[in-house]
């Protein structure tokens, strides 16, 4: 059924689709941890049975169990029994800053730049195509979008800005385009959006919106690409210099340097 | 264009036209056969949800079953009026996906009804609602990339269902995959010679025999965003004199035929606003 019956909510279709390829576990892991870090899934939601999660991701029962068990360990979901019982989301707060930031400690810079250069060629593309493709109707909808979302949270902003660079990358016209935005949003977008916890950069954000909204009102494709290019090069540009004030504070919280092995220091 | 070269033109966008509805036409009157049992069931004093959904889910699997894969999905949408927000959708199991499902399975699309939930959209707004409700008539919407279901590009057929003749109770359609149209399309539309194109009300391309003109694009050509326009069923020139324009029935659908061989053809210098 055509576009936005349920807005908003097609990064969560996306985290249910089918995984392949090895390491399935783990896969299944990331993205579910992706997917409450970013706060797709929400506080206090139930997850789809072990049967169910198997089913949709095309993995054994015993993965997507193992998968749910680590989730717990980990406290981002707990487990009811009972009637009402199931896996239900637990993350709010001070945690979910924690393990923000332990991703972005595990993430090299090269990493994240390419991950930068990647989604740069999907999101720039399609920007690009948009402004020479959308029609007006295409373009009330892009701006309604814009007027209802809310960037009052880091939350809400990612969820504001993920929800824009699906509608630009559908009007773009190319399945594959949209499979791979939406692709890229479900692992990535927790990592990459991340700068959106600082206000200013939630404004600077909606301005960039409103502005390649206006380079497709006027069909300028280079614009519109242009401006989404610039806008994940300095997200991941934040993304660097937030990863080196992390780095910086734990050396200054490590004790002085010893030649004890890594795993002896964290024993201590 | 010569006089000759016109007819021969229009001739060709008039042919188009009767192979477009071969395609289109049986869908739409599928449909109204669902539109016909839809208003039966309505008509009765017991019937809501559980008297209609298993009578769309009967009529959608019959239709998945012979579609050759033409088929993404059907349904009943109903009116917020009729059995309040609700959507009587089935999906068929071929597509990406859905991949987990058997081959010959049906699968109901799970959509948010409740209008206070956060993620819930006002579906009559939506053009597939919208377009039949105010003209009482069939509509083809898209093509358009439908993310949030099937990842497909899809074009989706819509027909008003009314009770007494009078009262909006829902629309009833049907989701038809681009690639297949393309597949049926275009060996019937590239006979002739000259160029065709099927458009949609926006000018957007929905199959092309020329091979600069990509689906999904706008086409933009002088004096078509009048005759878009215009819902007078009488076939024009366009302003540039090397292109015919044709509605094709009621569809919402045209075709722009042209410009024939060895004519030479205007690129305009400045595209015409949207």
């Amino acid at each position: 059924m055509p576009q936005s019956i349920r807005a908003g909510s097609g990064t969560r279709a996306a985290i249910f689709t089918p995984l392949d390829g090895a390491g399935r576990a783990e896969l299944v892991l990331q993205r579910l941890t992706d997917a409450i870090v970013l706060g797709v899934l929400h506080d206090g939601e139930r997850l789809p049975s072990e049967a169910e999660l198997a089913r949709q991701l095309g993995v054994a029962t015993v993965t997507a169990r193992e998968a749910l068990e680590i989730l717990r360990r980990n406290k981002l979901v707990h487990t009811k029994r009972g009637r009402d019982g199931g896996s239900f989301v637990t993350f709010a707060g001070r945690g979910a800053n924690d393990l923000q930031d332990e991703r972005l400690l595990a993430w090299s810079r090269v990493q994240m730049r390419d991950l930068g250069v990647h989604y740069s060629a999907i999101a720039g593309l399609a920007a690009e195509l948009a402004a020479d493709r959308a029609s007006a109707a295409d373009i009330d909808n892009l701006e309604r979008i814009l007027d209802r979302a809310d960037a009052g949270t880091a939350d809400a902003a990612r969820r504001g800005q993920g929800t824009f660079r699906l509608e630009v990358a559908a009007l773009s016209q190319s399945a594959r385009l949209v499979r791979e935005e939406l692709r890229l949003q479900a692992e990535f977008g927790s990592l990459l959006w991340l700068s959106l916890r600082d206000p200013l950069r939630r404004e600077r954000c909606r301005a960039v919106q409103r502005e390649t909204v206006a380079a497709v009102v006027a069909e300028n494709g280079a614009r519109a690409r242009q401006l989404t290019v610039t806008q994940i090069t300095d997200s991941i540009e934040w993304l660097i210099e937030a990863k080196s004030i992390l780095e910086q504070e734990s050396v200054s919280q490590m004790p002085a340097r010893t030649t004890t092995p890594e795993r002896e220091e964290t024993r201590s | 264009m010569t006089f000759e070269s016109l007819i021969h033109s229009d001739a060709q966008s008039f042919a188009s036209v009767s192979r477009i509805a071969a395609v289109f036409d049986p869908v739409f009157a599928r449909l109204e056969g669902w539109a016909a049992r839809v208003e039966d069931c309505a008509s009765q004093p017991d019937c809501g949800q559980t008297t209609l959904d298993p009578l769309i889910e009967t009529l959608v699997r019959t239709e998945l079953a012979d579609s050759d894969g033409m088929v993404i999905g059907a349904g009943f949408v109903s009116a917020p009026s009729f059995l309040g927000w609700h959507l009587a959708w089935w999906l068929g199991g071929q597509n990406q996906a859905e991949s987990a499902l058997p081959a010959t399975g049906i699968h109901h699309l799970e959509t948010v009804e409740d209008p206070h939930d956060e993620s819930f959209r006002d579906y009559t707004a939506l053009e597939w609602w919208r377009i039949p409700a105010q003209t009482g008539r069939r509509h083809v919407t898209g093509p358009y990339v439908d993310y949030l279901c099937t990842d497909e590009y899809t074009l989706t057929l819509t027909l008003p269902v009314y009770r007494g003749g009078s009262e909006l109770i829902g629309v009833v359609g049907i989701d038809l995959s681009v690639d297949q149209i393309e597949r049926e399309l275009v060996p019937r539309l590239g006979a002739g010679g000259v160029p065709v194109t099927v458009i949609n009300a926006s000018a957007r391309v929905v199959v092309s025999t020329d091979v600069h003109l990509a689906t999904g694009a706008l086409l933009r050509l002088p004096g078509l965003t009048e005759r878009l326009r215009d819902r007078a069923p009488t076939p024009a020139l366009l302003a540039d004199g090397a292109h015919t324009f044709r509605w094709c029935g009621q569809t919402g659908l045209a075709v722009v035929v042209g410009p024939a061989e060895g004519q030479p053809i205007e690129v305009p210098k400045t595209k015409p606003s949207r």
